[in-house]
């Protein structure tokens, strides 16, 4: 699916990932494909990207979530 | 007619004052390049939270979000004047300071404590004073390092004074940016938030899941884009700052070419002055020794 972390000031991360991790407000939680459209808030903790290469983390203090269609956006 | 010696160190004065303002054109139009890459990735954040913020209900009654949406009853107002921290741009502070005066006296009166000034920049702060104005608070030196963080940290000052009822409405005064050579003042309300026109129904929100609850994702979403909305006005303030800059970096270059140009003339005319003088002197002297 595709992903995207916005920031106000640069694009952390855009591109295909096959897992993601999200620290929402009431838990961590997986995204995967398919995963049902869903608007969380998130709160101080790492966001996991797995993709083909290998992992990529960042830390985030705040943000929210959308996921729909296999787009996720996440905005911190 | 001016001496020679005089008018070449005038051209040499002129002209490197000329490499400076050249100079600094250039690095204007650096610094505005960048800025307007900032307002294009703030933008499209902008415009992914405007599009979720859509998504959800707009029903916000008794919900903390309503305190946003609430004049205060207070008699006070707050204005957030962004201006420069640096000059050699043109009417850039001036203009917007006279806009906000003119402002002022339609819609507040000349009771100067009806309001506060939040000056961001240097150049509105030292312009302050000689209104005698009240000033909550100065951030000078604010652009030299503009980043989300510090904007984030003084609009959740204002929002937080908003709230306590400290102030009955929040204006911004800014400049627009257009483009390189355009920029316009700007005095628009931050808060309370204006009604939102009638959204135009969209059942996408339908199969959302919301997570904690819709309210509490509004109260996240609210502040977040009220704080876009103020960064986005320091960054378009920043782009235009850069413009005009360059604008008056360029208009200077011309003037001093002019100048130059005025003073060769006047130079070669000196120097031709000299050279006449000169040959009748000679012509003078060798007629005189002839007829002697």
């Amino acid at each position: 699916m595709q992903i995207e972390i916005l920031t106000p000031e640069e694009t952390l991360f855009a591109g295909e990932v096959t897992s993601l991790k999200l620290p929402g407000a009431k838990g961590e939680f997986q995204v995967l494909n398919n995963h049902a459209p869903i608007i969380s808030t998130l709160t101080k903790g790492t966001v996991v990207c797995t993709t083909k290469e290998g992992e990529k983390r960042f830390e985030i203090t705040s943000g929210v979530a959308e996921v729909m269609n296999n787009k996720v956006i996440v905005l911190v | 007619m001016a001496n020679l010696k005089e008018v070449r160190t005038r051209m040499v004065s002129v002209k490197s004052t000329q490499q400076i303002t050249k100079a600094m054109k250039m690095v204007s139009a650096a610094k505005l390049r960048r800025a307007q890459d900032k307002i294009i990735k703030m933008r499209s954040y902008a415009q992914k939270l405007h599009e979720m913020m859509s998504g959800l209900s707009q029903n916000i009654d008794g919900s903390p979000v309503a305190t946003y949406f609430e004049s205060k009853n207070s008699n006070k107002v707050l204005f957030v004047l962004v201006s420069s921290d640096r000059g050699l741009c043109g009417a850039f502070n001036s203009s917007l300071i006279k806009s906000m005066n003119y402002f002022i006296t339609k819609e507040i009166g000349d009771n100067k404590g009806a309001f506060d000034i939040l000056n961001i920049g240097k150049k509105g702060h030292d312009g302050m004073s000689k209104f005698k104005y009240n000033v909550a608070d100065s951030n000078d030196g604010f652009f030299n390092n503009l980043n989300w963080a510090d904007g984030e940290r003084i609009c959740q000052n204002v929002l937080n004074q908003f709230n306590e009822g400290k102030y009955a409405k929040v204006y911004l005064v800014y400049n627009e940016f257009k483009n390189a050579a355009t920029y316009f003042n700007r005095i628009s309300q931050l808060l309370p938030i204006a009604a939102r026109e009638e959204a135009e129904e969209s059942d996408s929100n339908a199969n959302y899941i919301f997570e904690p609850s819709q309210g509490e994702i509004l109260e996240d979403l609210v502040p977040r884009s009220l704080k876009t909305t103020f960064y986005s006005a320091l960054l378009d303030s920043n782009a235009s700052e850069h413009g005009a800059r360059m604008t008056a970096m360029d208009n200077a270059t011309e003037n001093a070419q002019e100048l130059l140009r005025s003073l060769s003339i006047e130079y070669n005319k000196a120097r031709q002055a000299a050279i006449t003088n000169e040959i009748l002197e000679i012509v003078g002297g060798a007629e005189a020794l002839e007829n002697g």
